[in-house]
């Protein structure tokens, strides 16, 4: 690992936040005064298939200068839709949940695409009506799932610290790490988000892409609701907006920027990580509820100052100015 | 009504047609843009297209590369008609381009950026490959010193230009379109681009190549073709040509050299002094001593840091340093509010993004700089503001009807004499700063613009504005202070003239 | 005074229909201009006719109880709108800190009881502007990233009221907030706020400097710079508005609740952008009305009434209200890209 390789920020920041967030996680025995176990792993494990697919979801269109808030509706409601069709077939329950997720981010992104609006409204509105449309499949109320062999079987243990949820969330995480890696479709994803006109120019076919794009975030919304309603053995009809910032944040973290053109899914996966840790970091050390939400802030705070082009011209002023004044009064030379 | 000459002679195959364009328009809004637009270019024939700002090159170019359709009109590529409906059709037609605005992708590296858009570039990416081909695609353009890894943010603005010529040129194109390409370039790296031109279009690809700088055109090319009003005027073969025919064609008449009036000389006192103005990278040790009632011209390309001493006065490079006094008062330059509030009004070079409020009124647009005067404690007066907005109409000349009509509907000449309109008739600005004053305005309003700041100066302002072109800056400029790569090449009181001008800019030999 | 359907619904037909007197899109003299308001006023209109028809002939509706229900049930979603449309027309977007700051607000404003009613206003005013006028000020001068910032803020904010807490609810010591609750001419204080708050906001953002500058900042940050106007100070004044905006809403929400919990603020930072949005505010920035907000608010509140009466679920309520804001965020863009391509 050079220091060219690091000096870019879609690289620098999930590993700096990892080997932050790791180093704290090894070091939490001095606070909690217990040895950490497989389980303490298999647990943050847990936390990270919790909301790496919806991090997964919001990070790919971030990186693509699109910001997809519909995808806690589509997390909602693919956990409603697996819930109500897999009872006795989880498989059909979570196809049922991915295709309805998938259609939802297609149409979205055929009309984000097709008329060129901005995603955030669109999507956040969409986010609204998806809620509503979980609540009224569900009559408000949390569903339960009552096929307590998927529950037991998503969540068992593999390996000491993986159980499928996790393992088909990282393995969501490689595969489009191969995808976007491999292919064309990385580097036109980042184009569009870095200069979408530019991209246009250049032939790449951006509404085309954007399409499979919001159909892709979706798909992975829809997915990791049905797996949390599994796991939970219940559906919540209204996450709130906690999943989404938790999500945000690991992709700010992953060094994604709401400015778009930047990131990557490995890097996603290190700020989805990292979210992950820290939470069993609290619980391990019984840290006070606040004080999760306080680094959080602090991280992000670190992210605000990194990218406001307003902060970096006032530190160029104050260096000119200083820069000028010697000229100015000229000290007398000894 | 269009004669047209027929060039015969010398190159590349001439008389074989590749590329023919055949009575081309299309209007916007209602507005022809391009009326009839007809041109062919040769197997191997590199063909310039000249015109004045506004004849339409930008849209032939856009109707050629697939990003426009025309209204009426045909092209037909190797003898067979095509519809070039979106730049993935083209690109399969084998039509490049290098487009007018810079379309390199700074999240990308210089390799993915070769790549990206390429019809043919695979699916799944072959690394090594690729670097092999955009390195020997690199050095064809005398880019040997850049790595295929390397992250465009941190090229230069000419390298990235050179990027995007390099990477149109690699494409195996049977048509290759470059619109305005070494407009941020230097000689050196304008050879490199030439050299590489010629070597495209002798493996047979037709090159139609747009540009302002004529000399250029007449070197490079094998004809050329100029537009005038959206149709053409005449084809001809560059050994017929001298540079004052193509300008005599652009414009239809030769064009006047007015010498420089030389303006009325004014108290010291009322001068903006510039001492040791620098913006690293961009600009370097720059004195003026500007008095209030002249107008002062600095000539300089892009580039040439004409326009950075310009943004750097009005706050826009806060990395710049040196002193500026105004009136004997020293400003506080590096923050534009600072600036202005201290009497400097800008008006930059790029009115759509940094200037105007396109979706608001024309009204809006000329009280826009200078509300906290329209009222008192914050709070407006609604008379006060009619009352500005129409006798700042009034000044500029623009029509009374129009005031509450989006400026985004106006004329680029009207939406430019909003935009000059705004700074001036104020009582708090003491120095009037100008890039490009009239980029993108029609003869008209070109004319109205230059008696505004005329008056402006006689009104005892300072009044200084960089333009690359040279008719402006002769028409205008009671000094002119020509630029090139960062610094002063000459300084001109009221004796300049065209030809020498155009040698500081283009070849400048430092003098200061 | 009939509780007909009038004001509301003029105001929400200028929501989707009008158009800032700025951006003021008369028929221009080169004659071309399409007639795209047409269709689009028209579908308005078949919207809002149905809606109309099925409000009149709901059982119950066309009573003065419901009015006044509808009028309260927008109050505290609309005086944080309100707020957000200031924020929204100067281009910082949206800002998610809004529910968070109301808890803290609250908590501030029923733990000083003991001071009397006067000063624990102002205390929750002055937490309220301070809280959200820094977070405008970092926006603002360092052109940091809304969403990201308010983020950040949200939690800083959240872990502050937590802490505040203890995460226990906040009891009052006096119960001197009570007069807040009380009704007046049948209406509750606090649509009297919400009026109060959106004539303020109108005639600031029509009638004085700052916030025509809002919208000049809000349309083209980039010219407004260059221009030399006070980018930095005219995003702090809207912030700081939203910031009194979303205290007066704590302050109610504190009274109405009689404690706070650290949950208090709830879905408010969604529901206040619902309301902006269906308003026509265009979240680019640069356009946008404290009217059409108060419009936009009454219109979501007319028609969770009219389905809550109908004996819908909130759940059907909720996804109205989100297809409501999708087609009017369409139809705004359309209207404004209009013309141009």
């Amino acid at each position: 690992m050079s220091r060219a390789w690091l000096a870019r920020p879609e690289r620098l920041m999930p590993v700096v936040s990892l080997a932050v967030v790791l180093a704290s996680f090894l070091a939490s025995p001095m606070v909690s005064g217990r040895q950490l176990e497989l389980f303490d792993a298999y647990n943050a494990l847990q936390g990270f298939a919790h909301l790496g697919l919806l991090a997964l979801a919001i990070g790919i269109t971030m990186i693509a200068g699109e910001f997809d808030l519909s995808v806690v509706g589509t997390y909602a409601l693919g956990g409603m839709i697996a819930v109500s069709t897999g009872a006795t077939s989880p498989v059909a329950g979570v196809l049922a949940a991915v295709a309805v997720g998938a259609a939802i981010g297609a149409a979205q992104g055929g009309l984000i695409a097709g008329l060129r609006i901005p995603s955030m409204p669109v999507t956040l509105a969409t986010y609204i009506a998806l809620l509503g449309l979980t609540n009224v499949l569900s009559g408000g109320l949390s569903v339960t799932y009552p096929n307590s062999d998927a529950t037991l079987w998503v969540d068992q243990t593999i390996a000491g610290i993986f159980s499928p949820r996790s393992l088909v969330t990282l393995g969501a995480f490689l595969a489009l790490a191969l995808l976007l890696g491999c292919t064309r479709l990385g580097r036109e994803l980042r184009a569009i988000g870095g200069d979408r006109r530019a991209s246009r120019v250049t032939g790449v076919r951006v509404d085309r892409r954007l399409v499979g794009l919001f159909t892709l975030s979706g798909t992975l919304a829809a997915l990791g609701g049905a797996l949390l309603a599994y796991s939970y053995a219940s559906a919540n009809p209204d996450p709130g907006l906690q999943p989404l910032i938790l999500a945000a944040v690991a992709a700010l973290l992953g060094g994604v920027s709401l400015a778009g053109g930047r990131g990557a899914p490995l890097g996603l996966l290190a700020g989805a990580l990292s979210v992950a840790l820290l939470a069993q970091i609290v619980v391990t050390t019984a840290l006070p509820d606040y004080s999760t939400q306080l680094l959080y802030a602090a991280l992000l705070a670190v992210i605000v100052a990194i990218e406001s082009p307003g902060l970096h011209r006032s530190i160029d002023r104050i260096r000119a100015r200083r820069a000028d004044s010697p000229r100015r009064y000229p000290c007398p030379k000894p | 009504m269009q004669q047209r000459v027929s060039g015969s002679a010398a190159g590349p195959a001439l008389d074989r047609v590749q590329v023919r364009v055949e009575g081309l328009a299309r209007a916007f809004n209602g507005v022809p843009a391009v009326r009839d637009a007809s041109f062919t270019v040769g197997p191997g024939e590199i063909h310039g297209l000249c015109g004045h700002n506004g004849a339409g090159k930008s849209t032939v170019v856009k109707m050629l590369s697939g990003q426009l359709a025309p209204d009426r009109g045909r092209i037909a590529i190797g003898g067979t008609p095509v519809e070039l409906s979106s730049r993935q059709a083209a690109q399969r037609l084998g039509v490049a381009l290098v487009d007018q605005e810079l379309s390199v992708v700074p999240a990308l590296t210089v390799g993915e950026n070769m790549l990206l858009g390429d019809i043919d570039a695979p699916l799944i990416n072959r690394r090594r490959a690729a670097r092999a081909r955009c390195r020997q695609i690199l050095d064809g353009m005398g880019l040997e010193h850049l790595r295929p890894d390397q992250p465009v943010t941190t090229l230069g603005i000419g390298e990235r230009q050179l990027v995007e010529i390099a990477k149109a040129l690699s494409q195996n194109a049977r048509l290759v379109i470059l619109d305005e390409p070494t407009a941020t370039l230097s000689d050196v790296e304008s050879a490199h681009v030439f050299a590489a031109i010629r070597r495209v279009a002798a493996t047979g690809c037709s090159v139609v190549f747009v540009s302002h700088r004529l000399s250029e055109v007449l070197d490079l090319c094998d004809r050329v073709t100029v537009l005038r009003d959206g149709s053409t005027v005449a084809t001809t073969a560059v050994q017929q040509l001298t540079v004052d025919e193509l300008i005599v064609q652009m414009l239809g008449e030769t064009p006047h050299r007015l010498a420089a009036s030389g303006g009325p000389a004014t108290s010291q006192a009322y001068a903006l002094r510039i001492e040791g103005l620098s913006v690293p990278g961009r600009l370097a040790d720059f004195d003026l001593t500007a008095r209030a009632g002249r107008i002062h011209a600095l000539a300089g390309q892009l580039g040439s840091g004409a326009s950075d001493v310009l943004r750097a006065l009005a706050g826009l490079h806060p990395k710049a340093t040196g002193t500026v006094r105004l009136r004997d008062h020293e400003v506080p330059y590096r923050d534009p509010v600072a600036a202005a509030r201290n009497g400097i009004a800008f008006v930059s070079n790029d009115r759509k993004t940094e200037g105007l409020f396109l979706d608001k009124s024309v009204g809006a647009n000329l009280v826009a700089t200078r509300l906290p005067h329209l009222g008192r404690g914050g709070v407006l007066r609604t008379g006060r503001e009619q009352d500005a907005v129409r006798s700042i109409a009034d000044l500029a000349g623009l029509p009374a009807g129009r005031l509450r009509e989006r400026v985004r509907a106006l004329s680029g000449g009207n939406q430019q004499k909003v935009f000059v309109a705004r700074c001036l008739d104020r009582a708090d600005v003491l120095a009037l700063l100008l890039d490009e004053p009239t980029r993108g305005v029609d003869i008209g309003g070109r004319a109205a613009i230059h008696r505004l700041l005329r008056q402006a100066a006689d009104a005892g302002l300072v009044v200084i504005f960089a333009s690359t072109e040279l008719e402006e800056l002769l028409e205008l400029g009671d000094e002119i202070i020509t630029m090139r790569d960062g610094r002063i090449v000459r300084r001109y009181q009221g004796d300049a003239d065209g030809s020498a001008l155009m040698q500081d800019m283009t070849h400048g030999v430092d003098q200061t | 005074m009939t509780p007909a359907d009038d004001p509301r619904h003029s105001a929400a037909t200028t929501a989707i229909a009008g158009s800032p007197g700025l951006t003021d899109p008369k028929p221009s003299a080169t004659g071309r201009v399409p007639r795209r308001p047409g269709p689009l006023t028209a579908a308005s209109a078949v919207l809002l006719l149905p809606l109309a028809v099925l409000a009149v002939t709901t059982d119950r509706f066309l009573t003065l109880d419901n009015a006044r229900a509808i009028l309260a049930s927008a109050a505290f979603v609309g005086i944080t709108a309100i707020g957000a449309t200031l924020v929204m027309i100067v281009g910082s977007a949206v800002s998610l800190a809004a529910s968070q700051t109301a808890t803290v607000v609250a908590m501030v404003f029923l733990a000083t009881q003991q001071l009397g009613l006067l000063p624990a206003v102002l205390l929750a005013l002055v937490c309220g502007v301070v809280l959200t006028a820094a977070q405008g000020a970092v926006v603002g001068y360092w052109d940091a990233n809304p969403i990201v910032l308010t983020i950040a803020a949200g939690f800083a904010v959240g872990a502050a009221a937590t802490w505040f807490s203890g995460g226990t609810p906040v009891y009052p010591a006096s119960n001197a907030f009570a007069v807040l609750n009380r009704t007046l001419l049948g209406l509750p204080v606090s649509v009297y706020a919400l009026l109060a708050v959106t004539a303020l906001a109108h005639w600031l953002l029509r009638r004085t400097t700052a916030g025509r500058q809002m919208y000049l900042v809000g349309e083209n940050r980039a010219a407004a710079r260059a221009a030399g106007l006070p980018v930095g100070r005219v995003t702090v004044l809207a912030w700081a508005f939203f910031g009194g905006c979303i205290a007066v809403a704590g302050i109610f929400l504190a009274s109405f609740n009689t404690a706070a919990t650290v949950t208090l603020g709830g879905t408010l930072t969604l529901d206040a952008i619902a309301a902006v949005l269906v308003g026509g505010t265009a979240i680019a920035g640069g356009r946008g009305s404290a009217l059409q907000t108060l419009g936009g608010a009454l219109l979501i509140s007319v028609i969770s009434d009219v389905l809550l009466l109908r004996g819908y679920s909130t759940g059907m309520q909720i996804l109205v209200k989100g297809l409501l804001v999708l087609a009017v965020v369409i139809a705004v863009h359309l209207r404004t890209t209009r013309g141009w391509r």
